[in-house]
């Protein structure tokens, strides 16, 4: 119990560091990217008004946040970073998803087994080392998720049964609904991690 | 009612052979057309037979395509899969629409699905790649060197803040910013 509440109360610790303009936020998190960016825009302003020391400290996160693209870059280069995962989201559902893994797709959807379809919706991707989190989805083409349709069945037999007692009402109904499963083939970075303040007119323009 | 799916057997989503990791490969490997040639029950059947079926055959080339007619009985699709499996189904009365309906869906399954209810909508053979969470990840490890009993982990959670820190608070807030414009001034 004690254990317990001492990680609570770290838990308020760290909020509470949050809102003052400290840069403790970034050492506890494993390397992430956008979310550094993002704390930049939450922050409240600094209590203490000094000009000097806000820039000082932008110019120190941008700097942090260059040093850790380049590391990500440089470990896909040597193709060090191991196996991917993604969040992608595909039909109004969100799959975390790795290479060779079967997602289901359920209700009618248009594609046919054989078919090799990219998704686009990447709302996260990462590696062991490091984690890219969208805004709310990633830059289109950063990351590519191949998969392929293997299988459109439909449902076992579902039965639906309503009755009102007293009431002479019973009605019983019958339904298989289509279901559709993919096999993810592939989860790459195409493109170099790169992070420039551009990165947040684009979001805003691009429809989800 | 019905209780059948009481005892429905329940599953997790399988593709047989890793099919779609490197290509994709159709599990129908036959399928069997029985029908009768005067029955008023396989008039779809045999319209399909004669409107449609060399059409699906050549289309897909790797599924064998059975007909077989047969004297006063209800016509019949059967097919048969990669894995074993045979999946029968009863076309009694029903037109060369629904006919071809279901052997797409034949054609598109990859063994019989009737008889599984999936209990998840996803499969992994890697559930974790930066580690599961446990909930000492990411923290510092003062809580390692901290000794019991001590008073501030004794204290409440949620314990407000006095008005006299409220103060204190206030009184060294003011003493920074004052420090920040006497430091202005030197500078100017």
């Amino acid at each position: 119990m004690a254990f317990l509440g001492q990680t609570m109360r770290h838990l308020c610790r760290q909020v509470q560091v949050s809102q003052r303009p400290l840069y403790l936020a970034g050492a506890m998190r494993s390397l992430s990217l956008t979310p550094a960016c993002a704390q930049q825009q939450n922050k409240p302003k600094p209590i203490v008004s000094s000009t000097t020391s806000a820039l000082d400290v932008a110019k120190n996160e941008q700097k942090e946040c260059q040093s850790i693209c380049e590391r990500i870059n440089q470990q896909v280069a040597q193709s060090e970073q191991g196996r991917l995962f993604a969040v992608v989201h595909l039909c109004g559902k969100q799959f975390k998803i790795t290479p060779g893994d079967i997602i289901l797709v359920e209700g009618y959807w248009p594609p046919t087994i054989g078919d090799e379809i990219r998704l686009d919706k990447v709302l996260l991707a990462g590696a062991r080392d490091f984690t890219l989190i969208g805004r709310p989805i990633l830059e289109a083409g950063l990351v590519t998720v191949k998969a392929t349709v293997i299988e459109k069945t439909l449902t076992h037999t579902k039965t639906h049964f309503k009755k009102k007692r007293r009431k002479q009402y019973m009605r019983i109904n019958f339904q298989r609904s289509p279901n559709t499963m993919i096999r993810i083939n592939s989860i790459e970075l195409a493109q170099p991690v790169v992070d420039d303040g551009t990165e947040q007119e684009e979001s805003s323009k691009r429809l989800f | 009612m019905s209780n059948s799916h009481l005892f429905l057997k329940s599953g997790f989503p399988r593709a047989p052979l890793q099919n779609g990791l490197g290509r994709y490969v159709c599990q129908l490997q036959r399928i069997t057309l029985k029908f009768c040639k005067n029955n008023g029950s396989s008039r779809g059947m045999r319209d399909f037979i004669e409107n449609h079926l060399v059409d699906f055959a050549k289309e897909n080339p790797g599924i064998v395509v059975y007909v077989k007619p047969r004297r006063h009985r209800t016509p019949v699709l059967v097919g048969e899969y990669l894995n074993g499996e045979r999946e029968w189904l009863s076309c009694r009365n029903s037109t060369q629409d629904e006919i071809s309906k279901w052997i797409d869906l034949l054609k598109t399954q990859n063994g019989s699905s009737s008889s599984l209810r999936l209990r998840k909508m996803w499969h992994t053979d890697v559930p974790s790649i930066q580690g599961p969470w446990t909930p000492f990840m990411l923290r510092s490890p003062d809580a390692l060197s901290q000794k019991y009993p001590s008073s501030e982990a004794s204290k409440p959670l949620d314990a407000p803040t006095t008005a006299t820190e409220k103060l204190i608070e206030l009184f060294k807030q003011q003493k920074l910013e004052d420090e920040a414009d006497i430091s202005k001034k030197h500078a100017k």
